[in-house]
């Protein structure tokens, strides 16, 4: 449930100052700057941001998913399992990526392989990273479909990805990341390319397997409706680095960075009041040509004052387990001291 | 704006879009996706009818056929009192002038290599309208309506933004003067702060030039905002058709109560009550939809009568239209 007390668990997880740069022939992008954060077992990390921000940037590095080049990932820890995953050995990093660590993506059609059937799939790491049999995994791979809500399982093992619907592939792609039983579940947008009423049984099956499971879960989305439902700590990100970071029910009450407090009148509602003029945030994000020697939202930000231009803000402490990068103070109404 | 009971711009009675399916060796017809089956509504002047639905209801195909981008299968489309399904070659080409399109993807709908100011001038240049002087000095006109900078109408169309994109595309679609624009999921493509820039300028434009809009989107909360009324559509039909704030406040059908309760509501303390309708399954193919009421294989609340009989599309309560059988059996 969002918003218990915190779990005072160590971080199964642990991203300490990444920075990720592409390099191109247009010049480099600099695509995640100084990112921290963590994730306790059992907790669900949700993290926001509009396209280009960073988020799939961060979870493809830490666990090297980018191909190296165009990405050079110039500088960080990433601290799993008593490993440095970003300079442990090919075998260590196979072993946890699809093993321990786990992955939804935003399209099951481009991550299923369409020439081979369900069942193969869901097996291929039961066998690869858990050393079943044939037989075994077969039966933990109909337990799996099974888990995740897809009626007639054991029979369904047969039918290749197009078979199923766009619904029903994403609950395969939810089952093929639990199948080693991982310490942490990345998912990155799992729901965008879903309606809405299917996305709705998408999250009560989220919630259910939290409860059942017990895993770590970094739950990516740009809806922060979907955050305000499932997230129990919220990371937002802007221009490739984390602007603000707070328990769930914090930071939607009391949100500290202008970009978090504008994004949240920006958004329509369906319930509730029902404001006549939509509030913007004018302007574009930023263009990460370079490493930021400035606040990145400073263009669009509408409590800018000289300092902005002059120096990136760091993350500074706004409260228990809040912390926002700003040097704007809304308690004080003026800008921070020091 | 309610007061004054205003003429219906644009007549939508009993529409109907059906696909051919081909299969076989010989590709011989084998059956159809009935992506519009039957489906009826007006848009007032000056207003805008939000159309919802999730993928594959048949909103764009609405969107099309209204324009007469299809030859429809069946029914009739009047736009400013002339019929549009079965109008003329010559006739069709002057009423084109009068609506226009706007789509999801700005980037898919303008050309890469053409000049901004050649791709919002097309139009003019199509219709033959003034002299290149004259349509030089509207396009840079269009440009500053939808907040371009003059600038820049030699650049090309990937120099720009998804949303500066988006508002290419207005401006082409502003070329000619219409009344009547169909928005088909203009701001889908787009971030959520940025979605709201656009929504807004469609506002205003609307306001200032005195525009009907056609507003199709899967996004019930932009809805909420931009539409006066809304018709929710499932599977080719429209289940329901209402006032904004009654459809939002009280949904009737039983489908619009399941798709309003599946919208994640960004406020923890909110969102936590929310009593939410999971809908089991997925939807029916269009081309064998469920006999009886559409909804029917998944419906919370599903009668007898329902898999027999198709429930009439009639109006409830003033104002308000629903083709349920639940509201059949009560009045
Ligand atoms: N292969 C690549 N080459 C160059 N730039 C890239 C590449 N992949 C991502 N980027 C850039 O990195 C930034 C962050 O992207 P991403 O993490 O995908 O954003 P998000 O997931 O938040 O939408 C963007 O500016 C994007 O254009
Ligand atoms: N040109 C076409 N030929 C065949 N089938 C089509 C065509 N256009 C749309 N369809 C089908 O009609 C149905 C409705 O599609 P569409 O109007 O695009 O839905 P929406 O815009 O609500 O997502 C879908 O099943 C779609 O596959
Ligand atoms: S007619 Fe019946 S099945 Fe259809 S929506 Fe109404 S109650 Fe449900
Ligand atoms: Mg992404
Ligand atoms: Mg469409």
């Amino acid at each position: 449930m969002p918003d218990g007390p915190a779990p005072v668990l160590q971080p199964v997880l642990d991203v300490r100052g990444l920075k990720t740069v592409f390099k191109t022939r247009s010049g480099e992008v600099h695509a995640v700057n100084d990112v921290s954060f963590d994730v306790r077992p059992g907790e669900l990390l949700g993290v926001v941001g509009e396209s280009g921000s960073g988020k799939s940037v961060t979870m493809m590095s830490l666990i090297g998913l980018l191909p190296s080049p165009p990405a050079d990932i110039r500088g960080g820890e990433v601290l799993f399992e008593g490993n440095d995953l970003l300079t442990t050995d090919a075998e260590t990093l196979r072993k946890v990526r699809g093993g321990r660590i786990g992955f939804i993506f935003q399209d099951p059609m481009t991550s299923l392989n369409p020439v081979f059937n369900v069942g193969f799939q869901i097996m291929e790491p039961l066998r690869r990273h858990m050393g079943l049999s044939k037989a075994d995994a077969r039966i933990r791979a109909a337990e799996l479909l099974e888990l995740v809500g897809i009626p007639d399982a054991q029979r369904r093992l047969k039918d290749y990805p197009h078979q199923f619907s766009g619904g029903m592939r994403q609950r395969v792609m939810i089952a093929i990341a639990l199948a080693c039983d991982p310490k942490v579940l990345i998912a990155d947008e799992p729901t965008t390319a879903l309606d809405v009423t299917i996305q709705a049984q998408i999250l009560e099956l989220v919630k259910d397997l939290r409860e059942k499971l017990g895993m770590a879960i970094i739950w990516i989305t740009h809806d922060l409706g979907v955050i305000a439902g499932i997230a129990d700590r919220v990371m937002v990100m802007y221009g490739g680095q984390v602007v603000e970071q707070a328990p769930t029910r914090e930071l939607f009450g009391n949100p500290q960075h202008p970009y978090t407090r504008a994004l949240l009148e920006t958004i329509p509602t369906v319930r509730g009041a029902r404001p006549d003029k939509l509030n913007v945030i004018d302007g574009q994000p930023p263009i990460l040509g370079a490493a930021p020697t400035a606040c990145p939202f400073r263009d669009r930000c509408q409590y800018r004052f000289a300092r902005c231009d002059a120096e990136n803000p760091s993350r500074t402490p706004a409260g228990p387990g809040h912390d926002a990068a700003c040097f704007y103070d809304f308690t004080a109404g003026g800008p921070r001291v020091a | 704006m309610l007061d004054t009971p205003k003429e219906p711009l644009v007549r939508v009675s009993n529409l109907k879009m059906h696909f051919p399916i081909y299969g076989g060796l010989l590709r011989r017809r084998t059956g159809e996706v009935k992506a519009v089956d039957g489906i009826s509504f007006d848009i007032f002047e000056g207003e805008t009818l939000g159309l919802v639905g999730e993928s594959g209801c048949g909103k764009s195909t609405v969107g099309r056929s209204v324009l007469r981008l299809y030859e429809v299968t069946g029914g009739s489309v009047t736009i400013d009192g002339r019929d549009i399904a079965h109008a003329a070659p010559e006739e069709l080409r002057k009423m084109r002038t009068q609506m226009q399109m706007i789509f999801q993807d700005p980037q898919a709908s303008l050309n890469p290599r053409m000049k901004v100011s050649e791709i919002i001038g097309e139009p003019l240049r199509e219709h033959h309208a003034g002299s290149a002087a004259e349509r030089r000095e509207r396009v840079l006109e269009l440009m500053d309506q939808v907040g371009l900078n003059r600038d820049f109408a030699n650049r090309y169309p990937h120099e720009f933004s998804g949303g500066q994109r988006q508002r290419i595309g207005i401006a082409r679609a502003l070329a000619l003067n219409p009344k009547f624009i169909v928005c088909d999921e203009p701001i889908a493509a787009l971030d959520v702060s940025i979605q709201a820039q656009v929504v807004n300028l469609l506002e205003e434009l609307q306001e200032r030039l005195g525009l009907t809009y056609l507003f199709i989107s899967h996004d019930l909360s932009m809805v909420r905002h931009i539409a006066d009324r809304v018709a929710v559509m499932y599977l080719g039909r429209i289940a329901e058709l209402a006032p904004r704030d009654d459809i939002y406040a009280e949904p009737l059908h039983p489908y619009t109560k399941a798709l309003l309760s599946a919208v994640p509501e960004p406020d923890p303390s909110v969102e936590e009550k929310v009593e939410r309708i999971i809908l089991a399954g997925d939807v029916p193919s269009p081309s064998n939809p469920p006999k009886g009421c559409n909804f029917c294989t998944r419906c919370p609340s599903v009668m007898d009568i329902c898999k027999r009989d198709e429930p009439e599309f009639r109006e409830v309560q003033p104002g308000r239209f629903v083709a349920c059988h639940l509201f059949n059996q009560t009045t």
